[in-house]
């Protein structure tokens, strides 16, 4: 058996590395503890020794990025008969191009006569991209080696170009975005008359999640906000909560209004209060469902999880864990939300949004002082199952603040059980 | 048309009696052009100056023009891929046949269709076919156009034997009886269909004897005398102008050549091509015309030296043409778009 | 749809549609001719002739022996020399009896000829499987013709087409082959009354969506909108072409559209197998389109089998709405 050589871990954060350089050309000798090759990380750049003594056969290529562990050569002993190197470990995150159909080559190295390697190996090495990707990395002058396709076997899409046509500087990176000026989006409900309800979504949701319960508030003028990085608001950088705040208050400042009825879920709770602080003469009451700020801690597996997902089949479990009975979270409505996420650019932004508001699991601002400060009407909607955030924290309540805690509800109450957050809302308007 | 229909000596053929001398010359003439035509076709193919192959009627000269004498140029005819003598017995002109054999933009079908699919639709032939049997539904087709635009005109349906056992000959035949069209189907009977005799291919002794199937008349006569075939047909087209609807002939005649240019001629013997050739429709119908005092030896003579010399000029108009353009390679597949 | 349209649209049936269509033109004009089995006083095994015999006579809407090469051959011979017929096959699986005729000799009689002739013969084929009538009563055999240079083959889907094309295919001097799904004849829509015509070689866009472009033929087109109407909630907006014909094909419009999507999926009832929709897929590939494909294309076709019988069986071997959801989906998604 040749001896295989891997990527070694050699940084602690460090998912995959890159081969710099080879030290030795196929074919060549080396001994144990010879430099074999360079590999580069964020943070470093590395040489790597030979685990044995042996000849290098089948090298990934230099400037291709290999999973941890995964093999990026073999080393053969003397006389040891040369073989196709194994498939089942793919060399590269893509899937070697002779399984079209998604099924790996289960067979081992010595099961399988001597073949032609090089010449299966440079198919491997092709990047797997539609034609789309192709002509925008050709148009661009891109290298498709250098880019992670989000497709199907790793293929590279168009958006995954897009997102580095935006971020030239950035080539190696997963994911970028580009920052987008103008002001959030607001979208106005037809008809209704008084004060009008101002909805603001949680963070990774989106203004839609407010659909369930709008049939109780449709007697009033409803204005759905939508976050930065989110919907068709701008995709921006925030330095941190009060940058967020502050986006989110000029939308409000520039609807003109008198005064309004403000419902927030979750980060969009912490927003609401945070604007009900600062504007307290113009809102008339405040309504937070399981909201942010009131507490330190998050489930940051779980935005992680959502935050990487590009397709419906990773994306649900996540969702379901966001509810108490995940019956609720429907295989289509798994999709509609892959859907409203499938932008690579949206989710890229979005992740830059929750390493900065929600850095290792943790709440990166405080709103309690700013609860006991308001002086409208307000309530705390919270589900006791919530897996997301703790709804004990809605117990740092002030007394004047209405508690209304349901014990089989998620994280989404507005959503999981419309009729009562509906008409509970709709009760004190 | 027959010139006149008045009842003479009976002893007299009927060709004699009912058409003037200079539409009998005229008949020979065409006879001889046919086959000056196609030995001529067959030379230069020979020279090389022809591609694909050819299938030659020599032998069975009078059975074409002799079918056609009474039609005139409203009149349609179907013919076959045995079509040349078809052809030049409607009127066609040498120097668009010979054209069209060498592949030339001048040819009746500008180079498009060659020897299998000559047609001069201004004569009213309606274009020889590849398929046996091909041309016999599009030739009731015709009849039904003529009947229901009420031309008058009359469509004559040339195929040979081995036509007659393909089933787009029952259907068409069965068709124009039931809806009595004005079509004269006339069947050649060279004796073989390829290598395959009618004793091998054909359940009926006589092609004629199908027509009872479908209830027109059925006559076989000798189609080598070119007298015999105009009698038939006259009858049969005047029916069909009457409105009596149509007719079945088979014209027995003989191939002299192979069925194409592959034929090695293992399926017959050589006494038997010779004893046809004994009955060729040329020598008899000059010796016809000769007897009734039409012509003579000197007026054969220059005739035949007219007709050499019309597929000599026929030969040069072809090989003088130009050759289609490349890229008009398609142009013909659909109708040009006409302005409204 | 030219200008000539009448102001009055009524909803009637597909079969209806193409009625009126043999109806206007039999009035309008002495040359056309209606041919076929039992088109006259039974009506058409369709009723799609009904009681034209009537208003005609049996000289004009004339039943035919069963006699399919023959009867197709004579209206080629009539379509050549000055008559406007328009052939009926009882079932488009008849075509088979005459493919000598329709394929050696409405086809290439022009071309052979040097364009001496045309060959305006309009020949109108019920086709499609739904109907319970097994393996030899409900092929799609479209693509057969549509393969022969020197034929115009189309499919409306709609009962305006349905009269638009006929009465185009009427005006065309070349052969036009008319393929009717029988599924459709009982359909109703909205069908402008009088003479108009639907163009010949162009294909309408049903629907409009930016993810990905459905291309249909026949009743697929149905069935593909019905499932872009649920995919909408899903939020995918998936384009619906009803290609209406497919010789000549309408590049223009099928390559704009994936241009605009970078998404492909052909549906159609034929054998997948070398139908349409592999040569839709080629006409993408082959073209500068190929460079906005964000994904592999998706044909849906029948299963590689005869129609069965058995209703179930018969439904499973040709693409239906749940079918064609999962597979816009699956590349709406970015998942195939």
């Amino acid at each position: 058996m040749p001896t295989e050589i891997i990527m070694p871990k050699v940084d602690m954060d460090m998912a995959t590395g890159r081969i710099a350089a080879w030290h030795v050309e196929e074919g060549a000798s080396v001994a144990k503890g010879d430099p074999i090759f360079d590999i580069e990380t964020d943070k470093a750049a590395m040489e790597v020794e030979a685990p044995a003594d042996g000849t290098l056969h089948h090298p990934v290529p230099e400037g291709t990025d290999v999973p941890i562990g995964a093999p990026v050569g073999w080393l053969y002993a003397e006389g040891e008969a040369v073989r196709a190197p194994p498939t089942e470990e793919t060399p590269t995150q893509e899937v070697p191009a002779n399984a079209p159909d998604g099924e790996t080559e289960t067979e081992t190295p010595t099961a399988q006569p001597s073949a032609p390697s090089t010449e299966t190996l440079a198919e491997q090495d092709k990047p797997r991209a539609t034609p789309k990707a192709r002509k925008l990395a050709r148009d661009a002058g891109i290298d498709l080696a250098t880019l992670d396709g989000t497709g199907p076997r790793g293929r590279i899409q168009a958006a995954d170009v897009a997102v580095l046509e935006e971020e030239p500087g950035k080539l190696a990176a997963p994911a970028g975005f580009e920052q987008e000026a103008g002001p959030l989006s607001v979208i106005r409900s037809k008809g209704g008359t008084g004060t009008p309800v101002v909805l603001i979504h949680g963070f990774a949701n989106e203004a839609a999640a407010w659909s369930p319960i709008e049939a109780h508030l449709s007697e009033r003028p409803l204005i759905r906000i939508e976050l930065p990085c989110h919907g068709k608001s701008p995709k921006r950088r925030l330095a941190g909560f009060a940058d967020l705040v502050s986006d989110v208050r000029r939308a409000s400042d520039d609807l003109d209004l008198q005064s309004a009825h403000l419902v927030g879920h979750s980060l969009g709770g912490a927003v609401a209060l945070a604007i009900a602080d600062t504007r307290a003469s113009r809102v008339d009451s405040l309504t937070l469902i399981a909201p942010a700020g009131l507490g330190p801690d998050i489930n940051g597996t779980l935005l992680d999880g959502i935050g990487r997902a590009t397709r419906a089949e990773s994306l649900g479990p996540w969702l379901r864990q966001l509810v108490a009975d995940d019956s609720v979270i429907t295989d289509r409505y798994v999709r509609a939300a892959m859907m409203a996420r499938k932008d690579p650019a949206l989710r890229a932004a979005q992740k830059a949004m929750a390493d900065t508001l929600f850095p290792d699991g943790t709440q990166a601002f405080d709103l309690r002082p700013a609860l006991g400060r308001i002086a409208m009407p307000a309530r705390i909607i919270w589900g006791k199952r919530d897996a997301i955030i703790d709804w004990r924290h809605a117990l740092a309540a002030p007394g004047p603040v209405a508690l209304h805690l349901f014990d089989g509800l998620g994280h989404m109450p507005h959503m999981e059980a419309p009729d009562a957050i509906g008409q509970c809302i709709a009760a004190t308007l | 048309m027959p010139d006149s229909t008045v009842a003479a000596d009976r002893n007299v053929p009927y060709a004699i009696r009912a058409y003037a001398p200079e539409r009998l010359i005229d008949a020979l003439r065409k006879m001889y052009l046919i086959r000056r035509f196609e030995e001529g076709a067959e030379d230069s193919y020979t020279r090389g100056l022809i591609h694909g192959t050819m299938h030659l009627s020599i032998g069975q000269e009078a059975s074409a023009v002799g079918a056609c004498m009474a039609l005139t140029d409203d009149d349609k005819i179907t013919s076959t891929h045995r079509g040349h003598g078809h052809c030049v017995a409607k009127g066609a002109d040498l120097g668009k046949m010979f054209a069209e054999f060498f592949g030339k933009e001048t040819g009746y079908c500008r180079g498009r269709g060659g020897s299998m699919h000559i047609a001069d639709v201004e004569k009213g032939n309606l274009g020889a076919n590849g398929i046996v049997g091909g041309g016999i539904p599009i030739a009731v087709g015709a009849a039904l156009s003529a009947k229901r635009l009420g031309t008058g005109a009359v469509t004559v349906c040339f195929f040979g034997d081995g036509a007659n056992n393909e089933g787009a000959f029952h259907e068409a035949l069965n068709m124009a009886s039931i809806w009595k069209l004005p079509v004269i189907f006339v069947c050649e009977n060279n004796r073989y269909g390829m290598s395959t005799s009618t004793e091998r291919s054909t359940a009926v002794k006589s092609i004629a004897d199908r027509a009872a199937a479908y209830s027109m008349p059925g006559e076989r006569v000798d189609g080598n005398d070119f007298s015999a075939v105009t009698e038939a047909v006259d009858a049969a087209v005047a029916r069909a102008r009457n409105g009596e609807g149509p007719s079945l002939i088979e014209n027995v005649t003989y191939r002299w050549r192979g069925h194409s240019k592959s034929d090695r001629n293992r399926y017959r013997t050589k006494e038997e091509i010779a004893q046809w050739q004994e009955r060729d429709p040329i020598a008899r119908m000059a010796a016809m015309l000769k007897e009734h005092g039409i012509t003579d030896d000197e007026g054969i003579a220059a005739l035949e030296k007219d007709v050499e010399q019309a597929v000599e000029e026929a030969i040069a108009f072809a090989k003088d043409s130009p050759v289609p353009r490349i890229e008009d390679a398609t142009r013909d597949v659909h109708t040009p778009k006409v302005a409204a | 749809m030219n200008a000539q349209a009448g102001i009055d649209v009524r909803e009637i049936s597909y079969a209806q549609a193409i009625r009126e269509a043999m109806d206007i033109a039999l009035a309008e004009d002495d040359r056309v001719i209606l041919m076929g089995e039992d088109i006259g006083v039974y009506g058409g095994a369709f009723q799609v002739t009904g009681d034209l015999v009537d208003k005609y006579g049996t000289d004009r809407v004339m039943d035919t022996p069963i006699s399919e090469l023959g009867g197709a051959g004579v209206a080629v011979g009539a379509a050549l020399t000055g008559l406007r017929p328009i052939f009926e096959f009882q079932f488009s699986d008849f075509a088979t009896l005459a493919m000598e005729q329709i394929v050696n000799q409405a086809a290439k009689v022009r071309y052979m000829l040097g364009g001496a002739v045309s060959v305006p013969v309009v020949m109108r084929f019920p086709a499609g499987s739904g109907t319970g009538a097994a393996a030899q009563h409900s092929q799609s055999l479209e693509a057969w013709l549509g393969h022969v240079p020197g034929l115009k083959v189309v499919q409306p889907a709609t009962p305006e087409d349905a009269k638009g094309l006929l009465l185009a295919a009427l005006d065309d001097p070349d052969p036009v082959m008319i393929f009717e799904h029988k599924l459709l004849y009982k359909m109703k829509g909205q069908v402008p009354s009088g003479r108009y015509t639907t163009p010949i070689g162009k294909a309408a866009v049903r629907r409009e969506g930016s993810h990905l472009t459905i291309v249909a033929t026949a009743i697929m087109v149905h069935k593909a909108l019905e499932a872009a109407k649920a995919l909408e909630d899903e939020g995918i907006e998936a384009e619906v072409i009803d290609l209406r014909t497919i010789r000549p094909l309408d590049r223009d419009t099928v390559l704009a559209s994936v241009r605009k999507t970078g998404k492909l999926l052909c549906v159609y009832e034929a054998v997948k197998t070398l139908g349409i929709g592999a040569e839709v897929s080629a006409m993408v590939a082959e073209s500068d389109a190929f460079d906005f494909l964000d994904a592999p294309i998706v044909r849906l076709g029948g299963a590689e089998s005869p129609i069965p019988y058995n209703p179930e069986l018969e439904k499973a071997v040709v693409p239906q709405v749940p079918d064609i959801i999962e597979a816009a989906r699956g590349l709406a998604e970015g998942r195939v």
